[in-house]
């Protein structure tokens, strides 16, 4: 395998007493899509301003293509970075805005010219080459940006909330269209949102952060269905959380006693607890459903039709907070009212952590 | 169009713009006379030793085309663009920092120093410059310590110009600051992500954007400073004249009213085709933008 596309080594970042980075280690293979999902001030953009050379780490090592890159200045890493903003230069059209970068390094206006045509067919602008970028809405601003990244073939593609300026419908298609772009560049991406639903459509593997740590990296479909730790797995996807007790572990498997129930789950984040110790259960809302043996209880409080399923939440004491939700078949829901009773059987496995304060 | 503008405005706040529109028009109308009295003055013949001038006549525009007045308009020209160019340099990199400074106190420091001498008046200021620039002042004192001999300052083109500078930086700073404050710092920092040095990023991002504050800011310091008065007439000391010291002394010294009346006509003739000139600029930069 070629080497990889970045290397993150142990990266510290402190702002005076707040430090927005701590030790965080990261790679980004050659042509992978990897997302940084987290709450605002959790550290996304510093840890994306570290790779393009904006700021400096106070600790660690950062590489490009297996080249340490920490104390060289942003104009000379090779990034390609849209902004949350575009930052299109309003003076200059759009075939200007796209060869900035090659002309900065240099390259004769005729060549330039060949490869933005060539970046703009690819984003599906060309023929808007002489317009101005308040002349784009805003999803062409937005591949004219890309366009302007790409051309350079850069590095690393580094993209901070590129979304988030645009409303809810063309998000979506602007979602599907950045990936094929991206996977047609085969460019190594670094993405930055703080929408879980964004990152787990778009994302080839998302590093969950908080409070300036990475918590856990892996694929879409194990952070969210084995999340390393409580913060992972209630900040990705819905979860109902039911106090049970650990009842053993077993090679990689723990046994959870919940109520009447025994769930599996993964033995990891349970090592070193004694038996008998509590514990708290996550369960995804798709993996709860109607019928015995009944693993929690409650009264309906509202249904939330979404199409293709229902989001039926409950008033539930046993639950933490007292809530939680069931994401059922329409047919299934059918028969529900605000008011009713509904039993729900739980999953033969989910997610445990150590209960966050002892029952 | 217009009209059916003001019939809405009109309609919409009837009592209170009819209120203020009277006390307008009184206002407007005494500008007016004023300045028409200047024309009327400056259409009349000279009376030696009489204050009321005489008939009609064109002399005193005429006499004007005299080397020594076309040389003061010339003068004045050049120390208005001089005084304009040397504020933008200096106007620049001042409101660049207090919009990009990250430190609360530097901002406040750069805009306390650059603002206050709006708040001094023109005639404390220009003593200062003459004790800066005298003889035995500040400069001269400095200069002789580091054994470097002394320099004539006071009186001289030289001297003037930074007295001028130092009035109009502040306006100058301010306007450019309004301008710049437009521009994204996002901008720059996409230049230099392309590849694009700080510097590279400034000459082809930062700066022509900054072209119509600095238009603006130009040309009011232009205009500004074709009004001077005290700064040329106490730093100049008379060797250094622009239009409004030459007013001054045909006016109250030799009391010939009419031809000072027709000096300040063509200066304000003047400074309305360079406004013309640099609004012409501006618009095609606009339009580029
Ligand atoms: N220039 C700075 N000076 C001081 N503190 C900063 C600076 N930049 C970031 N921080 C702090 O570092 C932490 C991380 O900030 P960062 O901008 O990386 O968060 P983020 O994950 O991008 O958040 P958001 O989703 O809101 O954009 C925050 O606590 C923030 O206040
Ligand atoms: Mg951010």
């Amino acid at each position: 395998m070629a080497v990889e596309a970045l290397r993150l080594d142990g990266v510290t970042r402190r702002f005076g007493a707040v430090t927005a980075l701590h030790g965080a280690s990261l790679v980004v293979a050659p042509g992978e899509f990897v997302t940084l999902l987290g709450p605002s001030g959790c550290g996304k953009t510093t840890l994306l301003n570290l790779v393009a050379g904006f700021q400096t780490p106070d600790e660690g090592e950062i590489f490009l293509g297996g080249e340490s890159v920490t104390r060289v200045p942003v104009w000379k890493r090779d990034i390609g970075m849209v902004f949350q903003s575009y930052a299109l230069f309003p003076h200059m059209n759009v075939a200007e805005n796209v060869a900035y970068g090659l002309r900065a390094r240099g390259m004769p206006k005729v060549e330039a010219m060949g490869r933005v045509a060539e970046a703009l067919r690819m984003v599906r602008l060309s023929g808007l080459e002489d317009r101005r970028p308040r002349q784009l809405s805003g999803g062409q601003q937005q591949r004219a940006a890309l366009a302007r990244a790409l051309v350079i073939r850069p590095r690393i593609l580094l993209l901070d909330e590129p979304f988030s300026a645009l409303d809810r419908a063309l998000r979506g298609g602007l979602q599907v269209e950045v990936r094929e772009i991206q996977r047609a560049a085969g460019v190594a991406t670094l993405f930055v949102t703080h929408d879980q639903h964004e990152a787990l459509a778009m994302s080839d593997r998302i590093a969950v952060m908080s409070g300036g740590r990475i918590h856990q990296v892996g694929t879409p479909e194990e952070v969210y269905a084995r999340p390393a730790d409580r913060f992972v797995a209630g900040f990705v996807g819905d979860a109902t959380v039911l106090r049970g007790r650990l009842r053993g572990l077993m090679g990689g498997t723990a046994g959870i006693e919940v109520g009447q129930a025994v769930l599996e789950a993964d033995a990891a984040p349970l090592r070193g607890l004694s038996q008998g110790a509590p514990v708290d259960a996550f369960l995804r809302p798709e993996t709860l459903s109607p019928g015995g043996p009944a693993l929690l209880s409650g009264e309906v409080r509202s249904v939330v039709f979404q199409g293709g399923h229902v989001d039926v939440h409950l008033a539930c004491a046993e639950a933490a907070g007292g809530r939680a939700v069931a994401r059922l078949a329409p047919m299934l829901a059918s028969g529900l009212a605000a008011g009713s009773v509904l039993e729900l059987a739980g999953p033969s496995r989910c997610a445990a952590f150590p209960a966050e304060e002892p029952a | 169009m217009a009209g059916e503008k003001s019939t809405a405005l009109g309609q919409g706040a009837p009592g209170l713009l009819r209120g203020l529109a009277l006390p307008a028009w009184l206002c407007g109308l005494a500008f007016a006379a004023a300045l028409l009295a200047v024309f009327q003055y400056a259409l009349r013949a000279h009376v030696p030793g009489e204050l009321e001038p005489g008939g009609f006549t064109l002399q005193n525009f005429v006499a004007q085309a005299h080397p020594l007045y076309i040389g003061v308009f010339w003068d004045t020209l050049l120390l208005c663009a001089g005084t304009a160019i040397l504020s933008l340099l200096a106007g620049y990199p001042l409101a660049w920092a207090i919009l990009r400074t990250r430190s609360r106190l530097a901002r406040s420091m750069i805009l306390a120093i650059v603002i206050t001498p709006l708040f001094l008046g023109e005639i404390v200021r220009t003593y200062g410059w003459i004790v800066v620039l005298g003889n035995s002042g500040f400069l001269n004192a400095a200069l002789a310590w580091l054994g470097l001999g002394r320099a004539e300052m006071l009186f001289t083109t030289g001297g003037v110009l930074a007295a001028l500078v130092h009035v109009t930086l502040p306006i100058v700073v301010i306007m450019l600051a309004a301008g710049l404050a437009h521009i994204e710092p996002e901008l720059e920092r996409a230049a230099q992500s392309l590849g694009a040095t700080p510097a590279r990023g400034f000459f082809t991002v930062t700066l022509p954007l900054s072209l119509p504050g600095i238009l603006a800011a130009g040309t009011t310091a232009f205009a500004w400073t074709f009004s001077a008065f005290a700064t040329p007439q106490l730093v100049g000391g008379g060797k250094v004249n622009m239009i409004s010291n030459l007013v001054y002394q045909l006016g109250f010294a030799s009391f010939n009213f009419p031809f000072a009346a027709a000096l300040a006509v063509s200066g304000l003739a003047l400074t309305a085709v360079s406004l013309a000139a640099l609004s012409l600029v501006t618009r095609r930069v606009e339009q580029r933008l």
